[in-house]
């Protein structure tokens, strides 16, 4: 009797470690998850995160869609949203009245203008007047290529003498912006997205979430690794979007930021010239000094206003002044194909 | 007396339980094994053809199999589209009516999750059951 009993108990255990084993090995490690959204920023938001189940993940991916949303309403300059008080109405209101704001607009702007100063005016949150008419004839382009146009420069040169950010007035105290300037207007399109995403990715550590991945259309945030100190890896699109290789070159990173700037995605075409969205403030004209620039450094926004602002700038003057700054590395694919590193970029690159 | 015939019977029985233990672990280490493959196998089975899904809004519009090549006019009830073309085991947007044209320039999918997004029609393309792919995120 002892014998079959010890066969027994012996045979169940087997059996029992066989079947937790298989349990164990789809069921205990943390699981990946990925949540998709179209209502931000005019893209596609993807949240990959690590989680010991779905109800979990869902929890946490929604606490941060909505966190996403909210921005996206406060930075919206196309789109009113009822009793919100965000970027259109100050535009609205420019040259007539202070707008009460919410302090995540005051925050914005401030470091819109932080930015500008760092990038030397490279990087100008209050050049709307320039954008919106580069912003109108790409549309016009757009819907009806045959009698694509690009901007008269006197427009553009009479627009462009109302992007004085000094005349962007945020009065902290009583959390109002006036533009001070009638004909001036703000656009984020180069920071705000970037802004937001840093500051989600912020809250996503304090509610405890430590394995995230953000890609807000194309802006890629890291929030801690992936499980078991995996870093995650990002390709870095191939300006080329015919090819048959979708990323040029893979970067590795935890908790760290890439975003990339470049004139491959939103264009118009003239007489068989690109013309690109992102508008150098110097010329008034797409720059052209590279097809793209990315940026990798630890915080999201900074991410996206340095991109635009290397994006902006002559080679030799981006890599002398991406080597000034601390923990910010950058590289750039040039319209020939070839492609340049800031100095400690290739510690990010999987070789 | 008694003693002995006690010891003899149980000797008996021993020499009966040691037969039947080992048939009884045999038995449930076969059973043990069975279970293992059997759900391997079902897990193999279950893993099916990359297939492009076509959703326009919260509605699925169609599935399309990789390895079918196929071009197809996705008509929107307002007049818009988006062309998607299969071929070469991927899923690409040739042309489409939205006016930023973003999702005509996506480069043609082909891994696990990959999309194709055109927002101002609201049509979204996904592959499922694709091949991993070896980047978690790619930049713009």
């Amino acid at each position: 009797m002892n014998r079959i009993k010890k066969a027994s108990v012996l045979a169940a255990a087997l059996l029992l470690l066989c079947g937790l084993a298989v349990y164990f090995q789809s069921s205990r490690q943390p699981m990946r998850y990925t949540a998709t959204f179209f209502d931000m920023f005019d893209t596609r938001t993807e949240i990959v995160g690590y989680a010991s189940n779905e109800e979990e993940f869902t929890r946490q991916a929604e606490l941060l869609a909505d966190k996403l949303l909210y921005y996206h309403r406060l930075y919206d300059i196309y789109n009113d949203y009822e009793g919100i008080s965000n970027l259109k109405t100050i535009n609205e209101k420019a040259g007539i009245e202070p707008v009460k704001v919410e302090r995540e607009i005051i925050e914005l702007l401030k470091f819109g203008k932080e930015m500008y100063e760092v990038t030397d005016g490279q990087m100008n949150i209050a050049m709307g007047s320039v954008l919106r008419i580069w912003h109108d004839y790409r549309e016009a382009g757009r819907n009806d290529p045959s009698t694509a146009l690009i901007p008269p420069m006197e427009s553009l040169e009479q627009a462009a003498g109302h992007t004085d950010i000094r005349q962007v007035i945020i009065d902290e105290e009583n959390e109002t912006v006036y533009l001070a300037d009638a004909e001036m207007s703000l656009d984020v399109g180069s920071i705000g997205k970037g802004y937001a995403v840093q500051q989600v990715a912020e809250y996503a550590r304090e509610i405890g979430m430590d394995s995230v991945l953000f890609s807000v259309g194309g802006n890629v945030c890291a929030v801690g690794s992936k499980p078991e100190k995996d870093l995650w890896r990002v390709g870095i699109q191939n300006p080329d979007t015919e090819s048959n290789e979708t990323y040029l070159r893979k970067v590795e990173i935890a908790d760290a930021c890439v975003v990339t700037s470049g004139n491959y995605q939103r264009y118009y075409t003239v007489n068989g010239v690109r013309y690109s969205h992102i508008i150098d403030p110097d010329t008034l004209m797409p720059a052209e000094y590279a097809a793209s620039v990315s940026v990798v450094t630890r915080d999201s926004g900074v991410a996206d206003a340095l991109s635009t602002a290397v994006y902006n700038m002559p080679y030799e003057q981006g890599r002398a002044w991406v080597a000034s700054m601390d923990g910010v590395e950058a590289m750039w694919i040039f319209g020939d194909g070839s492609i340049r590193y800031s100095d400690g970029f290739e510690d990010y690159m999987v070789q | 007396m008694a003693l002995r015939i006690t010891w003899y019977n149980e000797g008996m029985m021993e020499r009966k339980t040691k037969k039947n233990d080992i048939l009884l672990i045999v038995g449930l280490l076969v059973m043990a094994l069975l279970f293992s493959m059997g759900l391997a196998l079902y897990r193999q089975i279950n893993t099916r053809q990359p297939v492009a899904v076509v959703r326009i809004g919260e509605a699925e519009y169609g599935r399309f199999p990789l390895d079918v090549e196929i071009t197809e006019t996705i008509e929107l009830s307002n007049g818009a589209y988006n062309i998607l073309k299969i071929e070469n085991g991927k899923a690409d947007i040739t042309e489409a009516s939205c006016p930023d044209g973003i999702c005509v320039r996506h480069w043609a999918i082909s891994k696990q999750n990959e999309t194709i997004v055109c927002l101002p029609n609201q049509v979204v393309v996904e592959i499922e059951n694709g091949e991993e792919s070896d980047v978690d995120s790619m930049t713009n």
